[in-house]
């Protein structure tokens, strides 16, 4: 009796929606839809401060999606995910307190504005490659920062921006319960908009871009105009993902969109796994909770050896750094597929348990 | 099979990191590791040791305070998820934070939980308790020592008295730097109108960055302007490139730093550089000898035993705002209720132009009231005057701001 709930051992697909399709097995949709719904029921059981990391694990997640989709599927580079991240934190909470758009439109728009601003930045990327297209993003990073710290009008420039929280039906979602279904509405639309985006005809164009960027010219395939929709696209997420992160501090600063941050979600993209909606989860959950482990860590060092004493706190603190540091090396060294290779593996294992090859 | 494991230890990480069962429970975040580690460590050093002192020395009337130092690496969204980890472990009684970053993103957290956060922030708008001037109330910050603006504003008073002594004639011209971020760009247009009010031409603002480089570019642009007075608004870091570079350049400009723009290390780095350079000081310096350093000494043996480290003016600060919220904690157990934040906040009104018990001449006298934070705009002017390996530094000028009400928050 062979259910459809396995996987054949070969191809017999005989359709290309069999070959596209984003669960392999109904058991694959099952779990992700139960995870889904133990999400839903998860604040009435988790704790204020690890709802709050599920959420930054929501709104960088959005965000690093949209660069996966520019470096992992089309095979671009930026250095600039953060300025556009910023620019959606900005735009929302500057719709919303400016022409008092209602925050849950707000957030969309300010997206839409990022887009154009994505677009706009991404002109360059017709016609650079490689090095010289990081070096154009990079400068899209500066210009963003020092827009914000200048435009008072729009950002509030050096006291920042208030962003009101997200109200609903005349039902304020302030707190950390609240907004993470926001954030867990938003996760779930974006990442399924990302997955079956690469269904489409625009998803093949950016990966035959990616892969061989001559051969996609000569079947037709308009390589500045797919270019510069990846950087739109990208710069959607990260604009979405800002305007969640402004909403839920309830303060936006031009402090905090630095080219640290646009390397960390490259870090997070590489460390999830390049070109996977899947991994790109996967890595923002190593990189958010990566520090908070290591402060765990630390927490425990301290009560071990007893008493907070400065020079305890500052020896402690450089280990915690280097520990991150040292976490992401082996990572890379040992596996440099990402964290959706491992999880394959990891599958492929217990499946095959016990006659794995 | 592997990660399954590792998850499951992160997990329990994660679980485990609980602060130990507490009297008093209060937050304590600094930056060891970050973009502002060099003055961030020895400020948490003095609240650290500070509130271990309290803790052997009887505590809050025999509560012990329960803390733990969290190093965030001036990262917002750190700050964020600490703060997080605290509010749901146990209901906070008070927080030291640190600086502009966490102290803006947590402004309506506090508020709405009820929990003074002393900062070592000292923006003008953390001033305004109520809103009044400023777009949003910070309701539950406070923090010891004058605002940015109040100490530029006293530096301009200096540089205007100076300009007189020198019988420097016609307008002095006044000039601003500093990078363009929200730390350095604070005190800027308030300060400006004051300079403005006090005499001075006001020449447009030069920038240089928060990270030390070489500025021959700024200083060259400084020497052309013909600024004679110039406000360096950074951190001390880039203060001692600009310093050197404006040396090699030879500007005549008389250079002014914020509080955190210059220290003793800083002077010790830029060697004859800095020589005449004035800034804020809000606290007493090692070498001094007034009564309350002797309980600063007793407190800084906790973590340097043998007595010989000499602290800068920033560690002294760090117990000053240790030791204003001990005062309110010891004043809200008396109140019904105990110590909890809106207590604290309620206490700090109490008393006017207090020094707490035993720091007699190292805090300055300072006063919150429910409808201005500004706890002191007295403002102190040291100057530095270093020949070769002679470091030494000078009060030259004590600045007493007037609390005018349009100032609030600005």
């Amino acid at each position: 009796m062979i259910s459809s709930s396995l996987i054949p051992c070969g191809q017999f697909k005989t359709s290309y929606a069999k070959d596209t399709t984003i669960f392999d097995t109904p058991v694959m949709r099952a779990w992700a839809v139960l995870s889904v719904l133990f999400l839903i029921a998860a604040p009435s059981f988790l704790n204020n401060y690890h709802l709050s990391i599920l959420i930054q694990i929501g709104f960088m997640g959005i965000a690093a999606l949209g660069l996966n989709i520019l470096v992992g599927y089309t095979g671009q580079i930026s250095l600039g995910h953060a300025g556009f991240f910023g620019f959606g934190a900005f735009a929302s909470a500057w719709l919303n307190n400016s022409f008092g758009v209602p925050v849950v439109l707000a957030m969309p728009l300010a997206a839409v504005m990022t887009t154009v601003l994505g677009l706009l930045f991404g002109i360059p990327a017709g016609r650079l490659k490689g090095l010289y297209l990081a070096i154009a993003t990079f400068a899209s990073q500066f210009i963003l920062e020092d827009f914000f710290a200048r435009a008072d009008w729009f950002s509030g420039g050096s006291s920042g921006a208030a962003a009101a929280p997200v109200n609903l039906f005349g039902y304020e979602l302030s707190g950390d319960k609240g907004f993470f279904y926001v954030v867990l509405f938003w996760v779930v639309v974006m990442f399924l908009i990302g997955s079956n985006l690469l269904r489409t005809r625009d998803g093949r164009a950016f990966i035959a871009v990616r892969d061989h960027y001559l051969s996609a010219e000569v079947m037709g395939i308009n390589l500045t105009k797919y270019r510069i929709l990846s950087f739109g696209l990208s710069s959607f997420y990260a604009g979405l993902g800002g305007a969640l992160y402004g909403h839920y501090l309830g303060f936006v600063s031009a402090e905090g969109f630095t080219i640290l941050m646009s390397i960390e979600f490259l870090g997070m993209i590489i460390i999830g796994g390049l070109g996977s909606v899947a991994g790109t989860l996967m890595g923002t959950t190593f990189m958010v909770l990566l520090p908070e482990v290591m402060e765990g860590g630390v927490s425990i060092a301290k009560s071990l050896i007893g008493g907070d004493v400065s020079w305890l706190n500052e020896g402690l603190a450089y280990i915690k750094q280097a520990s991150i540091g040292l976490a992401i090396i082996l990572f890379l060294i040992f596996e440099p597929d990402g964290l959706i290779h491992r999880w394959r593996l990891g599958r492929s294992y217990w499946k095959l348990y016990p006659f794995s090859y | 099979m592997r990660n399954l494991l590792l998850a499951s230890a992160a997990v329990t990480l994660v679980c485990t990191g609980t602060a130990q069962a507490a009297d008093i429970a209060i937050g304590h975040l600094a930056d060891l590791t970050g973009a502002t580690a060099s003055v961030s460590k020895p400020f948490a050093a003095g609240v650290a040791d500070a509130l271990n002192y309290i803790n052997a020395n009887g505590g809050v009337k025999g509560d012990k305070i329960a803390f733990e130092t969290v190093d965030y690496s001036y990262q917002v969204p750190r700050a964020m998820a600490q703060y997080k980890k605290w509010t749901s472990e146990s209901k906070l009684a008070a927080i030291q934070g640190w600086g502009t970053g966490d102290t803006e993103a947590l402004v309506s957290s506090v508020a709405k939980d009820e929990i003074p956060y002393f900062s070592a922030s000292y923006s003008g708008h953390l001033t305004d308790p109520q809103g009044k001037t400023s777009a949003k109330a910070a309701p539950y910050n406070f923090f010891y020592g004058p605002s940015y603006t109040d100490g530029c504003r006293g530096l301009v008073e200096w540089a205007a008295a100076d300009w007189k002594k020198k019988g420097g004639k016609g307008q002095a011209k006044f000039v601003h730097m500093g990078d363009n971020h929200p730390y350095p760009n604070a005190p800027k247009d308030a300060c400006g109108a004051y300079a403005k009010e006090k005499g001075f031409e006001i020449l447009n603002p030069i920038q240089y960055s928060l990270k030390p480089g070489d500025f021959k570019a700024q200083c060259l642009s400084l020497k052309e302007s013909g600024a004679d007075y110039a406000y360096l608004a950074n951190t001390s870091g880039s203060t001692i490139s600009l310093l050197k570079s404006c040396e090699t350049v030879g500007t005549k400009a008389q250079f002014m730093g914020n509080i955190w723009g210059m220290d003793e290390a800083g002077l010790k780095a830029s060697g004859e550089a800095a020589n005449g350079m004035t800034w804020v000081v809000a606290a007493t310096t090692w070498a001094d000898t007034t009564p309350g350093m002797t309980l600063v000494r007793e407190i800084s043996k906790l973590s340097d035993p043998s007595g010989k480290e000499e602290r800068p003016s920033h560690y002294m600060r760090g117990i000053c705002s240790a030791f204003y919220m001990k005062e309110a904690m010891d004043m809200a157990t008396t109140m019904p209720g105990g110590v909890t934040g809106a207590n604290i906040k309620a206490a700090m009104y109490k008393k006017s132009n207090w020094v707490p018990a035993g720091l007699e001449g190292v805090c300055l006298p300072s006063t919150w009231k429910a409808d201005d934070h500004r706890g002191t705009t007295q403002v102190m002017v040291y100057q530095a005057a270093i020949k070769g390996e002679d470091v030494k530094m000078t009060k030259v000028y004590a600045a007493e701001l007037p609390r005018r009400p349009e100032w609030l928050g600005w």
